[in-house]
C-alpha cells in the first residue's frame, strides 16, 4: 500500500474527513468530529471513538474478563487470607458437629452372610436380603461388633448393653428396601470424648489441647455403589449395599475450621489402630458430613444460629475448606440483613462457595420405627473387656512413649507414624531392636532405652531413608516393616556408624548402594571391608598439626578469640571458630577427618596454644 | 350377663353425620406429602382424593380411639420375642458366640495391636450362591442398570 499523504492523515484525524479519490462511489464518507477546539489533546479518544464505528466491537472473550476482574480484585487490595489466619472472624463464633461414616473391617455383611468385599467383581457378593428379595430376612452377623466396639471403645463411649436397630425410610436407587436398618432412637454405645493435641494440627487459637464429646456411636448399613454413565444413566453394583458402617456423632463444641480436619485426621487415625477402618478417606472408606452454624459472639440468648449441613466431602482440605467458606456465607448473609436457611449443601473440591442440594421444602421426613424383624442386641459386659484389653497400644500412647521414651520430637514422631500407613514406624523397632542386639547393650527386658541410639535410628528411617527416593512407595514397605533396605542391614549399617567405624558420609553412600541392590544382604560389612572404607582417623598430635598449619597467618580471626576470651566480645565467634575448622578439612585427608573432633581440637589449641601465643606477642 | 353386648367394633369407626367440625382435617396437601413420602401415585381425579381423605380420616378416627388408652409406664412392643432374663441370656453376645471370629485375627507389631487376617476364606453359607444379576431388567456386563432423568416412570 503507498504512503498516505499527511495531509490526507490530519485531514482524517482532526477533520473527520476521507478522501473519496478512487471511491467506486460518488457519495462522500463523513465522519463527524467530537470537538474541535482541544483536538490535540483528545487526540487519542478521537481515534477510537472514530475508528470502529462502522463495525460492532468484538465481544471480550471470557477469559480476559476474568483476568480483568482479578486484576480489579488484587489493585482494590483484598488479598486471600491464608487459612492459618483464616481460623476466626472477629465479633463472630462458629460452631461446628461432625458425623463421621466409616466402613467397618468385618469378613461378612451386617445383616447377611455375604462376603465384605473392595473392588472384586461386581455383583459377586449379594445375598437376597441385600437387595431386597421379598421373603428375605436379615440375619444379625454378631461378629460385626467386634471392630465396632473397639472403636467406640477408642473413642472413649460407654458401650450399652442393650441396643435397637431402626428403619429409616427413603426411596432411592442404592437403596433396594427402601428403608436403611440404623440404630436411631437406642445406638451400642454412647457419651464419648477424644482429646486433640497441639501436635494433632489444631487450631493454635484452641491451645494446647481441646476434647470434643461424642454423643453416639450407632451401626447401620451402607448402599449400593453407583457410577455415574453418559445419558442419565446409573450402573449399580450391590456388592456394597449392607455393609456395615459406624456412624460418629460429635456434640457441636469444635469452633474452628482447622480443628476439624484435625478431628477426622485423628478418627482415622484412631480406626486404623483398632483395625476397626482400615480404608481411608481417599478410598472412601471414611465420609464426614459437617454441621455448620455462626451466631455473634456478643449474643446472649445462648441458642446457636440455624445449622447448614454440608455433605460429600472427601478429604481433610475438603473439611477445612468447606467450613471456612460456609461459615464466610452464613456471616455475609447475616451481615446484609438476611436469614440463613436450614438447608443441605454439597462441596466440590476447587470451588470457593458451597453449593445447595436441598432446602427445607425438600427435607425428607425419614418416618423412623423400630425394625420388628431384628431383635435387641444385647452385648456382655466380658466380651467388652476383651476386646479393650486386646487393642493393643493407643496411638496417642505409642506417641508419647517416641517422645519421651525414645527421645523424638513431636513432629518426628507424627510423621513417623503417619508414613506408609504405619508400617514405617514397624520398621523403625525392627531396626533398633537389630541394632540394639547386635550392641548388646539392652537385654529384652530392661525398658529404658538408648536414646542416642534411637534418635540416630529414627533420622536414618525418617529422613535418609526419605532421601532415597521421590515416591515412597518405591520403597516397597511391607506393613511387617521390610523394605528394599533390609532392616538387618540398615542395623549393620548404623552399627558401624554408631561406634564411629565408619563416616556418615561413607554410610550414606552405603545406604545408596543398599537400596539400588548393589550389596546382597547382609553383606554391609563385607563390603566395607572389600572396599576398605573403614574410618581410620587421624591421631590428636596429626590433627593438632593440621591445625597448627592452617592457622598461620590468621591472626587477625585469632584476634576474635582474643577479644572474646578478654571479655570484650559479646558471644563466642562460632562462624569463625567453623571457619578454621573448614580450612582444616580441606587441608588434610578428607576420608579420615571427623568434623566434631577437628572442631573440638581446634577449640582446644586456641584455649591452650594460640591465644597465649598472641598474647605474648603483643 | 351376656345377653347384651357391652361394646361394638362400631365405636371404631366414624358415625355418619360426625364431620369434620370439631377434628382438624386433612389437607390435599398432607395428602400429596404422604402419598409423596410412600412412592404412591397422586389421585387420579378429584372425586379419587376425597375419597381417599375420607378413607384416611376414617383410620385416624380409630387410631384416635386407640390412643385413649392409658399406657403410662408400659414400654412399646417392638416385636414379640423372649424377654425373660433367660431369654436374654440366650440372646447377648458374649466372648464365647465370637470365638470362631476373635480366633481369626491376630495381635502384631511392636504395639500389639488387633488385625484381621485376610488370608482366610470366608464362609458365605450358600448365601451368595443364586443369579443376582437374573433378576436386571436392565443391564450391562454385571452392573444393574437404572435411568436417572427426570420423567422417567
Amino acid at each position: 500500500m503507498a504512503r498516505i499523504p499527511t495531509a490526507e492523515l490530519s485531514r482524517y484525524l482532526f477533520a473527520g474527513q476521507i478522501g473519496h479519490r478512487g471511491c467506486l462511489r460518488a457519495s462522500r464518507i463523513r465522519i463527524a468530529p467530537t470537538s474541535s477546539s482541544l483536538q490535540t489533546r483528545q487526540f487519542a479518544s478521537h481515534v477510537e471513538s472514530q475508528a470502529p464505528t462502522a463495525t460492532t466491537v468484538p465481544p471480550t472473550p471470557l477469559r480476559k474478563q476474568l483476568k480483568e476482574q482479578a486484576k480489579a480484585l488484587k489493585a482494590s487490595g483484598q488479598k486471600k487470607k491464608k487459612k492459618v489466619d483464616n481460623q476466626t472472624v472477629p465479633g463472630w463464633e462458629l460452631t461446628v458437629g461432625i458425623e463421621i461414616h466409616a466402613q467397618l473391617n468385618t469378613a461378612r455383611k451386617l445383616f447377611s452372610p455375604a462376603a465384605n468385599s473392595f473392588n472384586d467383581d461386581p455383583n459377586s457378593h449379594v445375598a437376597l436380603f441385600d437387595v431386597a428379595m421379598p421373603g428375605s430376612q436379615p440375619v444379625f452377623q454378631p461378629e460385626t461388633l467386634i471392630p465396632a466396639v473397639r472403636a467406640a471403645l477408642a473413642l472413649n463411649c460407654e458401650i450399652q448393653r442393650v441396643s435397637r436397630f431402626d428403619r429409616k425410610h427413603y426411596f432411592h436407587w442404592d437403596q433396594p428396601s427402601g428403608y436403611q436398618i440404623t440404630q436411631y432412637y437406642e445406638p451400642f454405645a454412647k457419651d464419648g470424648k477424644l482429646e486433640l493435641l497441639a501436635r494433632d494440627g489444631i487450631a493454635a487459637e484452641d491451645g494446647e489441647s481441646i476434647t470434643v464429646g461424642i454423643k453416639q456411636v450407632q451401626m447401620e448399613q451402607d448402599t449400593a455403589k453407583t457410577t455415574a454413565q453418559p445419558g442419565e444413566v446409573q450402573w449399580l453394583d450391590f456388592n456394597r449395599v449392607g455393609v456395615p458402617l459406624i456412624e460418629i456423632i460429635t456434640l457441636p463444641e469444635i469452633h474452628h475450621p482447622a480443628t476439624a480436619a484435625a478431628f477426622v485426621r485423628k478418627v482415622q487415625v484412631m480406626l486404623n489402630a483398632v483395625d476397626a477402618c482400615v480404608s481411608g478417606m481417599e478410598a472412601g472408606g471414611l465420609r464426614a458430613d459437617v454441621n455448620v452454624s455462626v451466631r455473634r459472639t456478643d449474643d446472649k440468648c445462648g441458642t446457636l444460629g440455624t445449622r447448614t449441613e454440608i455433605k460429600n466431602l472427601s478429604s481433610f482440605k475438603a473439611v477445612e475448606d468447606a467450613i471456612i467458606a460456609e461459615r464466610d456465607r452464613q456471616i455475609a448473609v447475616l451481615e446484609s440483613g438476611g436469614v440463613v436457611e436450614g438447608e443441605t449443601r454439597g462441596w466440590a473440591i476447587g470451588s470457593t462457595e458451597t453449593r445447595r442440594l436441598r432446602g427445607k421444602e425438600g427435607e425428607v421426613d425419614y418416618r423412623y420405627m423400630p425394625d420388628p424383624d431384628l431383635g435387641p442386641v444385647v452385648i456382655d459386659l466380658p466380651l467388652v473387656q476383651y476386646l479393650a484389653s486386646s487393642s493393643g497400644l493407643a496411638p496417642d500412647a505409642e506417641t508419647d512413649q517416641l517422645i519421651e521414651d525414645y527421645g523424638l520430637t513431636a513432629k518426628d514422631a507424627i510423621s513417623l507414624m503417619a508414613l506408609d500407613d504405619g508400617a514405617r514406624v514397624q520398621y523403625f523397632y525392627n531396626v533398633l531392636d537389630a541394632l540394639e542386639q547386635k550392641l548388646g547393650s539392652a537385654s529384652v527386658d530392661t525398658i529404658a532405652v538408648d536414646r542416642g541410639l534411637s534418635t540416630l535410628a529414627a533420622n536414618w528411617c525418617l529422613h535418609e531413608l526419605g532421601k532415597l527416593t521421590e515416591l515412597s512407595n518405591n520403597l516397597g514397605m511391607t506393613h511387617k516393616g521390610e523394605c528394599k533396605v533390609p532392616s538387618a542391614d540398615l542395623a549393620a549399617l548404623l552399627y558401624h556408624l554408631h561406634r564411629k567405624e565408619i563416616t556418615a558420609k561413607v554410610a550414606k553412600e552405603l545406604l545408596w548402594a543398599i537400596f539400588r541392590g548393589e550389596i546382597s544382604q547382609g553383606g554391609v560389612t563385607e563390603a566395607i571391608e572389600a572396599n576398605d572404607l573403614w574410618f581410620h582417623e587421624l591421631s590428636e598430635k596429626e590433627y593438632s598439626d593440621l591445625a597448627d598449619q592452617v592457622v598461620e597467618g590468621e591472626d587477625k580471626v585469632l584476634g576474635e578469640f582474643l577479644r572474646f576470651a578478654e571479655g570484650k566480645g559479646k558471644a563466642y565467634p562460632q562462624g569463625k571458630l567453623m571457619f578454621l575448622v573448614g580450612k582444616v578439612m580441606r587441608a588434610g585427608p578428607e576420608q579420615r577427618m571427623d568434623p566434631a573432633s577437628v572442631e573440638r581440637v581446634v577449640r582446644a589449641r586456641i584455649d591452650e596454644v594460640y591465644i597465649p601465643g598472641l598474647k605474648s606477642k603483643e | 350377663l351376656l345377653s347384651k353386648p357391652t361394646w361394638s367394633v362400631r365405636s371404631l369407626l366414624p358415625s355418619e353425620p360426625t364431620s369434620t367440625s370439631t377434628t382438624p382435617t386433612i389437607t390435599p396437601k398432607q395428602l400429596h406429602h404422604l402419598l409423596r413420602l410412600s412412592a404412591l401415585p397422586p389421585p387420579s381425579s378429584p372425586s379419587a382424593e376425597k375419597s381417599m381423605i375420607a378413607t384416611l380420616e376414617s383410620q385416624l378416627y380409630f387410631v384416635r380411639a386407640i390412643q385413649q388408652v392409658d399406657t403410662t409406664g408400659v414400654e412399646p412392643l417392638r416385636s414379640i420375642r423372649d424377654e425373660t432374663a433367660a431369654g436374654l441370656k440366650e440372646a447377648s453376645i458374649s466372648v464365647e458366640t465370637l470365638k470362631e471370629a476373635l480366633e481369626k485375627e491376630e495381635s502384631w507389631g511392636h504395639c500389639k495391636r488387633p488385625r484381621r487376617r485376610r488370608d482366610v476364606p470366608v464362609d458365605t453359607y450358600g448365601s451368595e450362591d443364586w443369579d443376582a444379576l437374573g433378576t436386571a431388567s436392565q443391564k450391562v456386563g454385571r452392573y444393574f442398570v437404572v435411568k436417572s432423568g427426570k420423567g422417567v416412570a
